[in-house]
Formats: structure tokens, C-alpha cells, sequence
């Protein structure tokens, strides 16, 4: 709460010291259901999807309601840091450029990501083996990062997107020879649909810490410390209890996506 | 695949109420702005100077992102610096109308300024050396000559705000362009080429707000042009 020894302080001091020790008995939620089958919303317009399940097991646990917020990716993190929400649970990789900004539960999942391409093409996927070929991936995301620092470098031609969905429909266009994405979303999103029929993993999972980091968690403001060790906590319960592998096997099933 | 739609037929409610509210701020904002550029009040030529510049100079994303997000949380540093006082949360539809009224203030302010000046300067001077006020001479002589002269160009930026509304939904609301493509998301793998459909489907949404509009305002054009013939050589 506030101290009276912080009207001297400077504004950004007060505002970065003060939050502390709330209760939390509302947690607002802010999802992106633009990402299918982690976060989307129904056909009548509710929001689901293995994120959507896990904040409110995660909410249950810390005996707090569950408010979710829609909000657009692109503002995601302003929103947090203008205190729009409290967490962002919205499968959001942990990574050292985010870590700046805000604070990490340790992973509630990580999934790798994999090399597809055209099944034609000769290539055991690794770098060397796709020189001259042209890659897609989401702009901003660790695949990118992934495709600029070990692909470009073996002369592979790499192509940012705003959308993953881009990527797919720039594949259909002919443009691309393939994509480096996360095998969940692919799996769904391309290669199960009729337009992904002739393409095909390459390669070994990839889960490369310098590119891919730890996996995903929930972000919250640096200053939220007791609900980051709050959250941890609920994120051990409901792996110990069963919940998590329900919520799971319900929307990801037949892979495992706790990682190693 | 009806459900999706209809969300997105929602979305354009969103899309005409943030547009036309956008649009009175704007107007003001704009006429406000004209006047203060063709006054002989060096200060106020020069705010309204400033004003235009600056705000056609960044673009909408980052000035939305800047007065929203950089605005709340300056508001809650100020707050928790001031005390236990309540957090004030800035409405995100309010944000959304004063930041595009703000932008296109600034291009009303241009169109109306190049309306004010194509109007014979002899015909304000003749007015007050009839004994007319200032706002007289305004309501009277410049405003209905203004109008004619400046609805080609207020047309063209109406359409581009109501376009801009999109940008909404980095506020938090869900406007059309948005709904689409959570549609887009939610029914892939059940319907082909979802994200193409419904994004298709908005933007015929939009085509239709904006031919209206075209209408409507072809149709004032014609109305305040009566009894002019345009001259040309």
C-alpha cells in the first residue's frame, strides 16, 4: 500500500513500489481468441480452449474469479503495464525480451516447434539441407527467431508474417516452400486441412532454449509478486491433482505438451 | 457459420457508433482549427499550425497506443503518487472517439481551411462594411459557401476514419475487423478458407457503410451546389 515516504519519490518509484499485497479475489484475464485450439471463442461467442480451462483451474485454486479481457496481441503487454488486466494468459511464450517487461510463472506448457515443408523436396531439416529454399514464419514469434538465427544463416531465404494464418494462405499461393512453426498450431492449422496434404514434417522437434525459451506462462506486472507466487503454486496443484492432463487430453490430444 | 456472421454484423454497430461519434469531434475540432489558421491571430495560427502538423505526421496506431496505454499509466503513477485514491479506468470507447476526433481534426481542419479560402476574400470585406458581426459574416456568407466547397473533401475523410475505426480494437473493443478474425480462428478446420471468408465478408460490410455514405453525401453536394454552375476554361 502506499507509504507517505513516497510523495518524495518520483512518480515511475511510486508506481513500480506500491503494488503490493493485494487480495485477489478477482483475476482479470486477458486472451487473444485468435489462436485455436489454446484460446478461441465458440460459435455463440464464449471463450474456450486449453488456456481459457487452465486460467480457470488456475483461478479456482487461488480461490479467485476469473474475468477475462479480450484483447488484441499487438497490445497485450501495454495492456498489463496500464493495469487493463492483472495476467495475460493467452499462450505466451517466456522469453528474455518479455522478461524486461514483465514477470513469468514458470511454464504451464511447451510445445516444440518443427520444420514442414513441401513433400517433395530433398531435406532432412536441418539448416544446411534447406539452403535456397524460402521459409515463412510468424513475425515476432521464437520461430522467427529460430529461422533468422540458424536458417538465414545457411542461405535459406526467411519471410516474416503478421499472422500464421498468412503464412498458410502465402504457402497455398505458391510463394513458400514451407514454414518453421509450433506443432500443435500446424498440426491444426495446416496440415490436417486439405491444403496441407502434400507437406510433411522434416527434422527433429525443435526446442532450442536461446530461441524457443522455457515455454509458456502466465505474465503478470513485476510488482504482483505474491500473485506470480501464487500462481506457481496453482500451476503445481492442478499438474499434481490431474486437472491439467484433463484440460489437456480434452483440446490437445495424443500429444503431450508439458515438454521436458 | 450463421453465428460467426451475425458477430460480425454486431461488430459494424460498433463501426458506425465509434465513426460517428469520431466524426462530431472531428468536425469541431476541424472548423475550430480552420478558423484559428485563417485568423490574424498569430497564436492562434500557430497552435492550429502546430496541431495539424504533428497529428498528420504520426501515425493513428501509435497515437492510439500512445494516449491509451502511455495516458492510463501515467494516470495510475499520478494516483498511487497522490495517495489511496481510486483507480480511474479510461473508457476505451470514449479513448477510441476523442483520439480519432482527434486525428481527423486535424484533416477537417486542412479541408475546411482550403473551403474558407477559396471563397472571394471581397465578400467577407463587403459584409462588414455592410455592419455584419464576425459570426455573422461566418454564419451568413462563409459557412454555406464553406459547405459546398468542402464536402469533397470531407467526403474522402470520412471514409478513411470510418476505416480507421478498426484500430479500436487494440483498445479492447471488437470491432468488425477483429470479430472476423477470431471467426476466422475459431471456425478453422470446420469451414475452408475461413480467415479469407469472413475478412471478405467485413469487407463487404464495410463497402456497404461506405457506399451508403457516398450516397448521402453525393446527394448534400447536389443540394449545395443548386444555383451554381461550376465555370470552367
Amino acid at each position: 500500500m502506499f507509504k507517505k515516504s513516497l510523495l518524495l519519490g518520483s512518480i515511475i518509484m511510486a508506481a513500480s513500489l506500491s503494488a503490493s499485497a493485494k487480495d485477489w479475489k478477482e483475476i482479470r484475464v486477458a486472451i487473444d481468441p485468435t489462436y485455436k485450439p489454446f484460446t478461441y471463442k465458440t460459435a455463440d461467442g464464449k471463450p474456450t480452449g486449453f488456456d481459457v480451462k487452465i486460467a480457470q483451474a488456475l483461478c479456482d485454486k487461488v480461490k479467485a474469479k476469473c474475468v477475462f479481457v479480450e484483447q488484441q496481441w499487438d497490445a497485450m503487454i501495454p495492456g498489463l503495464l496500464a493495469k487493463k488486466y492483472d495476467t495475460i494468459i493467452s499462450s505466451m511464450s517466456i522469453t528474455e525480451e518479455r522478461l524486461r517487461q514483465v514477470a513469468f510463472t514458470g511454464k504451464y506448457y511447451n510445445t516444440p516447434s518443427k520444420v514442414v515443408v513441401r513433400k517433395d523436396i530433398k531435406t532432412d531439416g536441418s539448416p544446411a539441407s534447406l539452403t535456397g529454399k524460402k521459409i515463412g514464419v510468424l513475425k515476432g514469434s521464437t520461430q522467427e527467431k529460430y529461422a533468422k538465427g540458424e536458417l538465414a544463416k545457411a542461405g535459406v531465404n526467411v519471410v516474416g508474417y503478421d499472422a500464421q494464418d498468412q503464412v498458410y494462405l502465402d504457402i497455398k499461393a505458391g510463394r513458400l516452400d514451407g514454414t518453421v512453426a509450433d506443432v500443435v498450431e500446424v498440426q491444426g492449422g495446416f496440415l490436417d486441412t486439405p491444403d496441407g496434404k502434400n507437406y510433411v514434417y522434416v527434422g527433429q522437434p525443435l526446442r532450442i532454449k536461446k530461441y524457443f525459451g522455457e515455454g509458456v506462462g502466465v505474465a503478470m506486472r513485476k510488482g504482483d509478486k505474491d500473485l506470480k507466487e501464487a500462481l506457481d503454486k496453482a500451476i503445481k496443484d492442478i499438474r499434481a491433482d490431474g486437472t491439467w492432463k484433463k484440460i489437456a487430453d480434452e483440446f490437445v490430444p495424443g500429444v503431450d505438451i508439458w515438454g521436458e | 457459420m450463421t453465428p460467426y456472421l451475425l458477430s460480425i454484423l454486431e461488430g459494424s454497430l460498433l463501426v458506425l457508433q465509434v465513426g460517428l461519434a469520431s466524426l462530431v469531434v472531428a468536425v469541431v475540432l476541424g472548423m475550430a482549427g480552420a478558423l484559428a489558421k485563417t485568423s490574424d491571430r498569430p497564436m492562434a495560427v500557430w497552435v492550429a499550425d502546430v496541431y495539424a502538423t504533428v497529428i498528420r505526421g504520426v501515425p493513428d496506431l501509435v497515437l492510439m497506443l500512445l494516449l491509451f496505454y502511455g495516458g492510463q499509466m501515467g494516470l495510475n503513477a499520478l494516483l498511487e503518487a497522490l495517495g489511496d485514491w481510486p483507480a480511474i479506468e479510461i473508457d476505451p470507447f470514449a479513448a477510441g472517439v476523442l483520439t480519432i476526433g482527434f486525428i481527423y481534426g486535424a484533416y477537417m481542419t486542412e479541408t475546411f481551411r482550403g473551403a474558407i479560402l477559396a471563397i472571394p476574400k471581397g465578400q467577407m470585406e463587403a459584409a462588414m462594411a455592410f455592419g455584419m458581426r464576425p459570426w455573422q459574416v461566418f454564419w451568413r456568407i462563409t459557412l454555406p459557401q464553406m459547405i459546398r466547397l468542402a464536402l469533397p473533401g470531407f467526403t474522402n475523410n470520412w471514409l478513411v476514419l470510418m476505416k480507421s475505426t478498426a484500430l479500436v480494437s487494440l483498445l479492447g473493443l471488437q470491432d468488425m475487423t477483429y470479430l472476423a478474425k477470431q471467426a476466422g480462428a475459431a471456425a478453422r478446420g470446420e469451414i475452408t478458407n475461413a480467415p479469407l471468408l469472413f475478412l471478405a465478408f467485413a469487407a463487404l460490410l464495410y463497402l456497404a457503410m461506405t457506399s451508403v455514405s457516398m450516397w448521402v453525401l453525393g446527394w448534400l453536394e447536389k443540394k449545395y451546389s443548386m444555383g451554381i454552375r461550376l465555370e470552367r476554361d
